[in-house]
Parts: structure tokens; sequence; C-alpha cells
């Protein structure tokens, strides 16, 4: 399902789409001819950041977490400043001091990345609690796997979310069902008691969402109504978006397994290769959202390939501009430790 | 003798410890998979699953209910990912394991050791990278042991785990992979003991965990201008072997202390200060400390190179310590 | 209640031990008010039922983890009520040495093995003793008891997730006397039962009216048979009433016309004289005999010599 939006909005989360595709796979190449420290990508989950985040107003903010590109690029972070950051060069958005762990862009709404598992989520709820008391129209979105809820910070965060009545939002993310070419159990990210997520949340009274997050249509709706609830003083909303984990994330470091996107497999099955077929075929939600486009008459394929064509570019001039950007001075290593 | 690697010699401990002591746990987030270095790897293979146990990620509780084990019976052995993550269970950690035996009037014991790995490297960033060894230090009731060689890593944890106290048991990811002589079958080494890597006369250079070697390769530079200088390894911060320590400086009168942990409040400055109680009279210098600069770990690797010390940093030190006049 | 099915023996001393603990706790508040104790006393006058329900339906190498509000649980099950008084006096002969005082007492000998002045900080060390004893193949269990203010810590939702994952022999036993430390629970959540928690992760839970001492014990021991089973742990919730405040020298949430009704100890007590399973005059020699007893006990404590200067630095570590 498309989200109710304008067919210019929709190709505006299609261009945000692939652009995150594109930036994760020239980072995991570059990562294979240079040392760029641990990091992890957003594949298979792009459907559910950009609608997720394109609704957000300025002055929202957003807590995200390790996995954190994806966000950061559907609110506009420029690509050349986020490969510089991963980098540690000097135009990185934190001139080096963050890394792929901790990007943040306060212009973008990114105040900070907490790459301990649910270190985000006292912070988002802190801001909630802030835009609250000082009377103002902003909401706190929270983004955070699967195993952020095995912290014992998440329970506290959200029974003071209920209480007060916060305007947070709870976007879980939860990527851990069986993927493609892994067997159940075989590498799990996440060990909970719970058969079901949201019932971490029902003893609190804080009404929760179960989404596919591969359908962007039900992504956009549910942020929708979250959004409306936390503006208008009804509270926190807890959103879990379930999306499959993409083989190229199973081993600890991403690999492109599954190949650099061809985005035609949207309209022509036989470019679809064996290996790897259902998720090409079903699982991919950036596919699945082009071919929903594509149904809808939105745009014609070979435009879908411009934009591509456009998007790889400008990648590659982005990590080219990394590339050639210079590492900080060593001086920088003492500078902002205080206000 | 063969060499082997840091990271095989703590899984040599592991694997020989379980196998003598049945009551041994080896606990903590993914660790049946060998956890993300590999300390761990064969262990599920050899002892299973009912005693190599993955836990949440829920580092709170789990060192509590690793303490709460520890004084029921078993010897937990517990795996944090991150020192950085133990922020997570200091509760436990200091409220718990460290004060159950004092305060039960010595009733409870707490045969617990805690693995994490610790240091710069990589450009891992702010929250994967910390030197937390001074905030143990502080703790009456725990102790402290950062090895720096292969051997050395073995046999101290080995002695951690058959210790009947909570050892928080450091391990530097950038020795990991560092080679040394295999540690000789039936060799112990005590907690509490420090070791003299490199005898010399002028100067004494304490270093703490991977800055042993830093503080090695100073000398070499040294010895090459003609100043030998002793390298003190400590091994274990707590409780500290401060006899070897002293004993050198009366020998060369100078001291300089080398970590990775940022300089205020480190280690370096309680071991500064117990020197110079000690030996005030022996001292021709003040003792030097070389250190991180007070700020967060930084992750681009131009700057991660600026913060760690390394051996230029310690040499500056000892020339310090050398050319210092003192007034009579 | 139903007293049908439980011996007059069983009653009686479920009676004894009540008033055992109500006898201690009102000396040690008395001692207190004399200056012989320091600290934080916090006194757990009103939740006896609970203490001696549970005790009754567990073994004597079970473990029990208590929090601040403790000494009731330690007397249940069977501490030395001497060398208690003498740890909350500080003294030599205390169960610690005088190191570990009122929040800290710890008798492992009769599987009271410690608490915790850190609210939820027994959880996780309970959780421990779970895994010990689901190890060692003794069919023991391990049991956390804390307030309603714990349901907000972190770490009783870690404890719940690990302990219905691994099926551990652990009870999870909540005296939810509505308040947590100074404030009412309403200012702490909007979950008014912690037991709404155990079902989020598949733990069986019960919540009983903490004032009846039997339904506790009921309660617990079906836990306990569950946990002895190998089949995990369980939640029993005890609504009771916390009749002192806080701590001594804070004014009780109750006026003193409502606190008759609400103590376990008295309610008890009636019904055993209403059922005629005990005579007026028995009871009142039980409630005697309990304070002989205490008060022997105190004299022997606050007699007891202080601990040496040189205790301060021993024990910090194991040899």
């Amino acid at each position: 399902m498309l989200p109710k939006l304008s067919g210019e909005q929709v190709l505006e989360q299609l261009r945000l789409a692939i652009v995150i595709r594109r930036f994760e796979e020239e980072l995991i190449k570059l990562a294979g001819s240079r040392d760029i420290g641990h990091f992890h990508v957003y594949i298979g989950q792009e459907m559910t950041g950009v609608p997720a985040l394109y609704l957000l107003e300025r002055g929202d903010l957003s807590f995200t977490t390790h996995r954190n590109h994806g966000h950061l690029l559907a609110r506009g972070v420029p690509a050349s400043q986020m490969y510089a950051e991963i980098l540690g060069k000097e135009t990185g958005m934190m001139g080096g001091r963050g890394g792929t762990l901790h990007l943040c862009s306060m212009e973008h709404g990114f105040p900070t990345t907490s790459s301990a598992v649910g270190g985000a989520t006292p912070l988002a709820t802190g801001a909630a609690f802030g835009f609250q008391r000082l009377g103002q129209d902003r909401v706190s979105v929270c983004l955070f796997g699967d195993g952020a809820l095995e912290e014992g910070s998440w329970h506290e965060s959200i029974n003071i979310a209920a209480m007060e009545k916060l305007p947070v939002i709870y976007l879980c993310e939860n990527n851990s069902l069986e993927a493609l070419g892994q067997k159940a159990g075989e590498y799990p990210s996440s060990t909970l008691a719970a058969v079901d997520l949201i019932d971490l949340v029902t003893p609190f009274g804080v009404p929760t969402i179960q989404i596919d997050g591969c359908d962007a249509g039900a992504v956009h709706a549910a942020m929708g109504e979250a959004l409306h609830r936390a503006r208008s003083g009804g509270g926190a909303t807890f959103i879990e978006a379930r999306t499959v984990r993409w083989p190229g994330n199973r081993p600890i470091w991403p690999e492109l397994s599954t190949g650099e996107t061809n985005f035609a497999m949207a309209w022509d099955s036989s470019l679809v290769p064996t290996e790897y077929r259902e998720w090409h075929a079903e699982q991919d939600a950036v596919l699945r959202f082009i071919r929903e486009i594509l149904a809808e008459g939105l745009i014609e394929p070979e435009a879908i390939l411009a934009m591509d064509a456009e998007v790889s570019a400008e990648m590659k001039e982005a990590v080219e501009f990394a590339l050639a950007s210079n590492y900080p001075p060593a001086a920088a290593a003492m500078e902002k430790v205080l206000a | 003798m063969a060499e082997t690697r840091y990271i095989n010699g703590i899984q040599q401990a592991l694997l020989e410890e379980m196998a003598d002591d049945s009551t041994i746990r080896v606990m903590g987030e993914d660790v049946t998979f060998g956890g993300p270095f590999g300390a761990t790897k064969g262990l599920v293979e050899a002892y299973g699953e009912s005693r190599v146990i993955n836990t949440p990620i829920s580092e709170a509780t789990i060192v509590g209910m690793a303490v709460g084990a520890a004084i029921t019976g078993l010897r937990p052995v517990l795996e944090i990912m991150f020192v950085d993550f133990i922020t997570l269970g200091m509760d436990q950690l200091v409220n718990h394991a460290a004060k159950l035996h004092y305060m039960t009037g010595g009733q409870l014991e707490v045969p617990l050791t805690i693995r994490a790995t610790c240091g710069v490297g990589g450009g891992y960033g702010a929250h994967h990278s910390q030197s937390l060894e001074a905030w143990f230090s502080h703790v009456p009731g725990l102790k402290v042991v950062a090895p720096y060689t292969p051997a050395d890593a073995k046999a101290l944890l080995k002695s951690s785990i058959r210790d009947n106290n909570t050892v928080l048991f450091l391990e530097h990811r950038g020795l990991y992979w560092t080679r040394g002589e295999e540690l000789a079958e039936h060799e112990q080494v005590a907690l509490g003991e420090a070791v003299v890597r490199r005898a010399g006369k002028d100067i004494t250079i304490l270093g703490v965990s991977k800055m042993v070697g830093t503080a090695l390769k100073a000398a070499e530079q040294l010895a090459e201008h003609g100043i030998e200088a002793e390298v003190i390894d400590p091994r274990t911060l707590a409780p500290l072997d401060l006899d070897t320590i002293v004993s050198s400086v009366k020998r060369t009168g100078h001291l300089v202390i080398a970590h990775e942990a940022v300089e205020t409040g480190g280690i370096g400055a309680e071991i500064a200060a117990r020197v110079q109680e000690a030996a005030f009279n022996e001292l021709a210098a003040p003792v030097m400390r070389v250190g991180a600069p007070f700020s967060p770990v930084p992750t681009s690797i131009a700057l991660e190179k600026e913060f760690v010390p390394g051996p230029e940093q310690v040499i500056e030190a000892v020339r310090r310590s050398i050319a210092y006049n003192r007034v009579a | 209640m139903t007293t049908s099915e439980v011996s007059r023996d069983d009653l009686r001393s479920f009676l004894e031990s009540m008033w055992l603990i109500r006898a201690f706790e009102e000396k040690a508040a008395e001692i207190y008010a004399r200056g012989k104790i320091n600290g934080l006393l916090h006194l757990g006058m009103g939740l006896e039922g609970v203490a001696s329900g549970a005790a009754s339906a567990m073994r004597r190498d079970d473990y029990v983890f208590g929090g601040h509000r403790a000494h009731a649980h330690a007397i249940a099950r069977g501490a030395d009520i001497t060398s208690m008084m003498a740890e909350l006096a500080g003294r030599s002969t205390g169960l610690c040495g005088g190191k570990g005082g009122t929040m800290h007492l710890s008798a492992p000998d009769v599987g009271f093995v410690t608490a915790t002045g850190v609210v939820a900080g027994n959880i996780p060390l309970a959780l421990g003793a779970a895994l010990s004893a689901r190890e060692a193949g003794r069919e023991q269990v391990s049991a956390a008891v804390f307030g309603d203010g714990a349901g907000q810590a972190g770490v009783f939702h870690e404890s719940l997730n690990i302990a219905s994952l691994w099926k551990l022999p652990m009870l999870f036993i909540c005296e939810n006397n509505g308040y947590a430390e100074f404030s009412p629970l309403s200012d702490h959540t909007l979950v008014e039962r912690l037991s709404e928690y155990a079902k989020t992760y598949g733990v069986p839970r019960v919540t009983v009216d903490g004032n009846d001492v039997l339904a506790v014990r009921d309660a617990i021991a079906e836990a306990v048979q569950r946990a002895r089973a190998g089949k995990g742990p369980s939640f029993v919730e005890c609504l009771t009433h916390r009749l002192r405040g806080h701590y001594e020298g804070k004014k009780s949430e109750y006026e003193r016309s409502e606190i008759d009704s609400k103590d376990v100890v008295r309610i008890f007590e009636r019904k055993l004289i209403e059922s005629g399973d005990i005579l007026r005059d028995e009871a009142t020699e039980i409630a005697r005999l309990a304070r002989e007893r205490v008060e022997q006990a105190a004299k022997a404590a606050l007699d007891a010599p202080w601990p040496q200067a040189d205790q301060v630095t021993t024990q910090v570590l194991s040899t």
C-alpha cells in the first residue's frame, strides 16, 4: 500500500529510499577497500524509516541507534557529510568525533545517537518531557531495535511516558524475523520471553500499533496516528514495525551478499537471480515500493532508472568528497569537551 | 617455547578452568557464539549450553544475577562485551559484588570474574573504547586485573576465576591478536604481583595494560641515547604490588607512569601518591604521568591517534624527569 | 479465610511467628527512639502475614533475598533475634558483626541470604541464586521479596524476562503496600497491580490479600511447588498495608483509628478467637511470651560489646 500522499510526495520518498540503498551499498564497498571500523547498515528497512520520518516537522527530534544511517538520510542529512564523519574526516557533521555509531545533526533533528543498546530511550523520553513542560508543540521519536526492549531503562522510560502523557513515539524496528538463508534461531538479536513485543507495553496502557515495516502505506498511517496523538496531548504511542533482516546483515560485518540492487527487478522478473530469489521477489521493501508505484502509474520505469543513476552518481561523488577531505587537526581531539 | 595470541590465552584459561571446576558458568551477551572477538569460542562445544549461557542485553540484571549465583555456590565468569557497558551494571557491582562479603560480616563470598574489553582502537568511538580501571580500583572489595602478555592473560584469568572475590578482568582490545610466549604448563601467576619487563638503572617506567608495550618501545629508543629504563608491568591494579614499584624507584630515582585512561583521576595519580609517600627522599624528580587527554574518546582515526599516548609522549616525560632540577 | 484444613498447632505457630516479628519491631522502634540504633530504620509492621505465610511454605535450604524492610522475613525464616537486634544496634555479636545493620541483615544458615538498601537490587541477586538452585539439582527455590516501588525499576523487568526465559525456580514476592518510599504508588506509575507485568512474560501470577496469612501461604506453596517441579517462576503479589511511615521518625500514612482494621496481626488473632481455634487468654500469652523473648534479646544485644576498631578494615576481601 502506498502512503496517502500526493504522487510528487510519494516519488520524493522513493528518491530517499534509493538514496539510503545506494549510500549503504557504496559504504559496504568502501569498507572492502579500507578499514572504516565496525558499522551497521539500514538495507531492508528503508520503507520504515523514510515514510515514518517524512511526516516530522522542523523542531521534532529523532533519537536513533547504531543502525542510524537510513534515519539521517531520510531527514535529508547530506551523504557527503555522513561519509566524511564515518571516515573520521573534519568535514563530517561532528568533525570526526562521533563516527558511524554516533551520527548526529541537530539541524535535521538528530541531537544524538546512542550506540549502547537501549541508550536512547531515556533521552527521547526526556526530550518529550521537556517539550511538554516548555509548552512546545514538538514530538520526540525514539527509534530502536527489538534488542533495546531487553534493557530495563526501556521499562523505566515508558512508565514515565505513560504516566505523564508525554509527546513521544516509540518506533521499534523489529528486524529479527527470519531472513532468507538463515535458519531460525541461528543468529538471534533478541532474547525475550514475551511472545509479542507489544505485550511489553500493554501493562502501561500506551496505545500500540503493529505493522509490516516494509509496507510504506501502513508506516505512514501509523505514524500519522501517533503524531496526531502526541500533538493533541494524547501521549505516547508504541509502534512495532516488522521487517525481514537483509541477508547481508547476517555476518557480523555487512556483506553485499545480494549484490548491488538492480531496481529493474521490480518490473522485470526475468532479472531476478535464483540466489536470494525470495529476497528480491518478495522481501526487498524498496522493490516492493517501486512495484506499488508503477501499479499506480506515478512514474515510468525509465524515469526510475534515471533517478537511480542520478542518486548513484551523487553517492559516488559524496564518497570522493569524503575521501578527499582532510583528517581533523590533532588539537581537535581536545576541543568541545565542555560547553 | 611455542607462541600464542592473547585472545587464545583467554580462551584456553576458560576451557581449562571449566574442566577443573564444575561450578563455573560462563555467561554474557552472545557468549555462545564466541562473543564479538572469539574469546568464548569452543566453550559450548566443550561444555554445552547449560554451562555457557547467553543472556539478554540486560547488563544491570546480569551483573546482579552473577553476584546472586556466586554467593550461592556457582563460580560465574561474566562477559561484559565492552567495559563501557558496565555503567549499566555499576549498582550491582559497587553495591553488592564489592560489599556483600564485608556487609555480611564475612558470611558471604562473591567468587565472580567479570571480563570486559577495554581500550581504544579501530575507530569504535566513545561508547566502545574507554579505560575505566580507576573507577573499579577506587571501590573497596574489588580486584582489578589488566594483563599485557598472552601468557599473563591466561595465567591471571585462571587466578581470577579461582579467587573468592569479584575480579574485574580488563582485556585491551588492541592486545587480542598480539603474540607472545605460551604459558608454561602448571605455571601460575598470583594476583597482586607486578613484574619487571625490562631491567634498567636510570628511570622506572610503569605501563598499564597495552601501555606496557608503549613503555617498552620508548625504553628501546631511550637506550639508543644511553638512558636505561626499567619497565614495570603491575598486572594487577588492585591490590597493587607497591613493593616492586618502590624498590625500583629507590634504585632509579625517577618514575613515569603511562596509561591509556584519561590522566586526570587515573590510576597513575594513586600510584604516584603512594610512591612519593614511600620514597620521597629517593625521588630525584616528581613522578610524571602520561595518560589520555581529558576528553571523551574521539572516533576519527586521526583524532584517535592523538588521543592515545605513544612512545614519544613517554620519552618526553622521561626527558622532563631526568632534566628536572631539584632546588636544594 | 479458610482455617478448616489447617491444624490448630499450625494456626498457633502462625500467630507466634507474627507476634514475634511484631514484638521485635516494636522493641526496635523503642530502642531507636532512645537513640540506641543508628541509621534509617524501616519497619514492616503490617507485613508480618506475608513473611510468616511465605516462610511456612518454604524449606530451610530455600533462598530468600529481602529489601530494605526485611526484618520480618529474617525472623520468619528463623534468624536468631538476639543477633538481629545486636546487628541493628551495631554490636560485635550482630549477625554481620555490626557491618550490615538493619538494611543488610544476612542469615544464610536459615536461607535468608542477604538484603539490600537499593530498591529492586535484590531481584537480580535472587535470580542468580535461582540459577544456582537449578544447577545444584536439589529442588531448591529462590525468592525475591520487594515492594511496589521496585516495579518501576528496570532490573525488575529484566529479571522477570530472564526468569521466564530460563524457567528458573524463582518466586517474585511483591508486598504491594501502595507506597513507594514516601510517595503513593499512583505518583510513580499508572500500573496499580505489579502482577500485570508477569503476564507480559508468561509468568504465572496471583494477587492475594496480604492480610490473609493462609491465603499467602497457599499462593506461595503453589508457586514453590511449580518451581520445584522445574516449571519455572511465579509471581505472588500480596496487597498489604505499611502501618508505619517510610522509616522511623516519619508519619504513618494511616490515622490511628484506621490502623486496627488494617493490622494483619490483630486481624488474624481476632479470627482465631472468633472461630474458637484459640482462647483469648492463650493469644494474650503468645503475645506476652513474644515480648518477653524480645526483651531478653534486646537486653543481651545492648549489653554486647561494640566491634573492635580494627574491624573497619577486615573482611574487605575474602581470603
